[in-house]
């Protein structure tokens, strides 16, 4: 607990309470389309990661868990309280750390008084603890020598880091990610993922992100969204698993692929439906081991 | 150098006890003396505690004057922050305010009856600085803002009275201006029903955004206002007098009472 933390109010119960997060039967409605569809699932510590296409509903949930959206049904839970209530949706906002998907900030702050700002905002107090605070989640993330920058003077990635940043502020239990790595160069990239397994060794993050990269790297446990609805639960090796046997370097793209592309060396990778054989028409083919991105691809290619 | 600071009078100097010409003479000697320098006894903790301040200091963010100003006049350090820190529309909404409020006057000089413009107008100019004040369509960070402890209704209320507290006093300031018409009161006439309006729009955020609720409600006023000009089927002077006050006074009453931050306040 940093001092900037110390006679806050303590966010919902204890780790060994149960789940960080948890939710049974949770959907949300947009007009007729179900952005969720009955979600279950518990969230405890460590970097769970959140897959799925383009409108799959993976910002929908972040934003549920995050208490910027009500949920339309079923029970949600965050940090053992329930954000159906304000006081409920206040306790829950003292114990997470949201990154919302493409932040904007204000252009004329400085860094650092952004920063201050979110951490004013964020109870954080008084004001040398406070400032300390900002002092120690701008170094974390890289930023401290631009702390007097303004942020429309900032690059993509390090306004990136900025928003990564607030959210650190105060040390929540849960961090709640959507799409962190965005405009972020491989250098920094790896220094994300460094700052987030540190930070979730005795902490919980969900990480809603299309860098399967990323997840391979940082995710004990990995969530496939497809349609609002939760159809992979399991570990990345689970995912990867999948692919286990349907996974081929061909000659050439054969029909029945369930997807297939051509790399670098002129020869296609292709995914099959069913493990079995080498693809018929796809010339000489032989079997490779399968990626994260393989089995994840071969899921969202079954449903369509 | 021939001569050194006794261990006493390092001792004085270091603590700061040492009388004004002791000291500067102590300070002028240590600045040319290494052997006195390194005799100097270094309060670490002090040493630490001094660079923390120092540092502070430097990475402080620099207060404009609205926030000093809050400051002066004894508003928390964090709350000024809060309330200095509104969206940039917030001055397109003042500058807007100011010249509506000039046309209006400018009407209630020129044209017969034209104070009552003023009336119409007075209540409308701070229900639309409280429409800009919060939202998702006119704060670019408000993902980021309303996800913290203070974001929802805290936030929209402090920034609410961001710009209800300078919305008044310009619309007093203006109704100054005004010429004589009716009653001495009635230069304030428009205080009670704007408040009035201000604070339906909050409560109607329950139920729709902030925006739409204050739209509905500067919609409906001036088109209602206008409608009972329009057929002269009723005087709209009413809705200023001694009675409507009262009803606006009792309706403001209960709103606020009806505000989740009353309640929770009381609960």
């Amino acid at each position: 607990m940093t001092a900037a933390t110390e006679g806050r109010p303590s966010p919902g119960t204890g780790p060994a309470a149960g789940p960080l997060a948890s939710a049974r039967g949770l959907t949300k409605r947009y007009g007729v389309r179900h952005a969720l569809a009955g979600i279950d699932l518990d969230v405890g510590p460590g970097v769970t990661g959140l897959l799925g296409r383009n409108g799959a509903g993976k910002t929908t949930l972040l934003r549920c868990l995050a208490t910027d959206l009500d949920p339309g049904g079923g029970r949600l839970t965050v940090l053992g309280e329930s954000p159906e209530t304000s006081a409920g949706r206040t306790r829950i906002r003292r114990g997470i750390g949201h990154l919302p998907q493409n932040p904007v900030l204000y252009p004329h702050f400085t860094a650092f008084s952004l920063v201050d700002y979110i951490a004013v905002l964020k109870e954080l107090g008084g004001r040398r603890a406070r400032h300390d605070e900002v002092r120690r989640v701008l170094d974390a993330v890289g930023l401290y020598d631009r702390r007097h920058s303004r942020v429309r003077r900032l690059s993509g990635g390090m306004r990136q880091r900025l928003a990564l940043a607030c959210a650190l502020l105060g040390e929540p239990r849960l961090l709640l990610l959507d799409e962190p790595t965005i405009g972020l160069d491989p250098e920094q990239r790896i220094r994300f993922r460094d700052l987030v397994s540190e930070f979730t060794r005795d902490r919980g993050a969900v990480l809603s992100t299309h860098q399967i990269e990323d997840v391979g790297a940082l995710c004990s446990r990995v969530l496939v969204l497809d349609a609002g609805r939760l159809v992979f639960d399991g570990s990345p090796d689970e995912l990867t698993g999948h692919a286990r046997g349907r996974v081929w370097s061909a000659a050439r793209r054969p029909r029945d692929a369930a997807t297939a592309w051509r790399g670098p060396d002129g020869r296609y990778r292709v995914l099959t439906p069913e493990a079995a054989d080498p693809p018929a028409d796809a010339g000489e083919a032989h079997p490779v081991e399968p990626t994260l991105e393989d089995g994840y691809l071969l899921f969202t290619a079954e449903r369509g | 150098m021939t001569w050194h600071l006794t261990p006493r009078q390092l001792h004085d100097y270091a603590r700061g006890r040492a009388d004004e010409v002791a000291a500067m003479s102590a300070e002028a000697h240590i600045m040319s003396c290494s052997h006195c320098r390194s005799a100097l006894p270094a309060d670490e903790s002090w040493l630490q505690a001094s660079w923390a301040d120092l540092r502070d200091i430097v990475d402080r963010p620099r207060r404009g004057p609205l926030e000093r100003l809050l400051s002066a006049v004894g508003v928390a350090e964090d709350k000024a922050r809060l309330l200095a820190a509104t969206p940039r529309l917030y001055r397109a909404w003042l500058i807007a305010t100011v010249t509506v409020l000039a046309c209006a006057l400018f009407a209630a000089h020129t044209v017969h009856g034209g104070a009552l413009l003023f009336l119409y107008l007075a209540p409308v100019l701070p229900l639309a600085g409280v429409a800009l004040a919060y939202g998702r369509r006119v704060d670019p960070a408000h993902a980021f803002t309303s996800t913290t402890p203070m974001g929802g209704q805290r936030l929209l209320f402090l920034r609410s009275l961001a710009v209800l507290v300078p919305a008044v006093a310009l619309c007093a300031g203006a109704a100054l201006l005004l010429p004589s018409f009716g009653p001495a009161w009635a230069p304030a006439a428009w205080l009670l029903p704007s408040l009035t309006l201000v604070a339906a729009s909050l409560a109607f955020t329950r139920w729709m955004p902030l925006g739409v609720s204050s739209a509905l409600l500067a919609g409906t006023w001036l088109i209602a206002l206008g409608a009972a000009e329009a057929v002269r089927a009723w005087n709209t002077i009413h809705l200023f007098g001694p009675t409507a006050q009262l009803c606006w006074a009792v309706a403001l009453a209960a709103l606020l009472a009806a505000h989740p931050l009353a309640r929770a306040g009381r609960a």
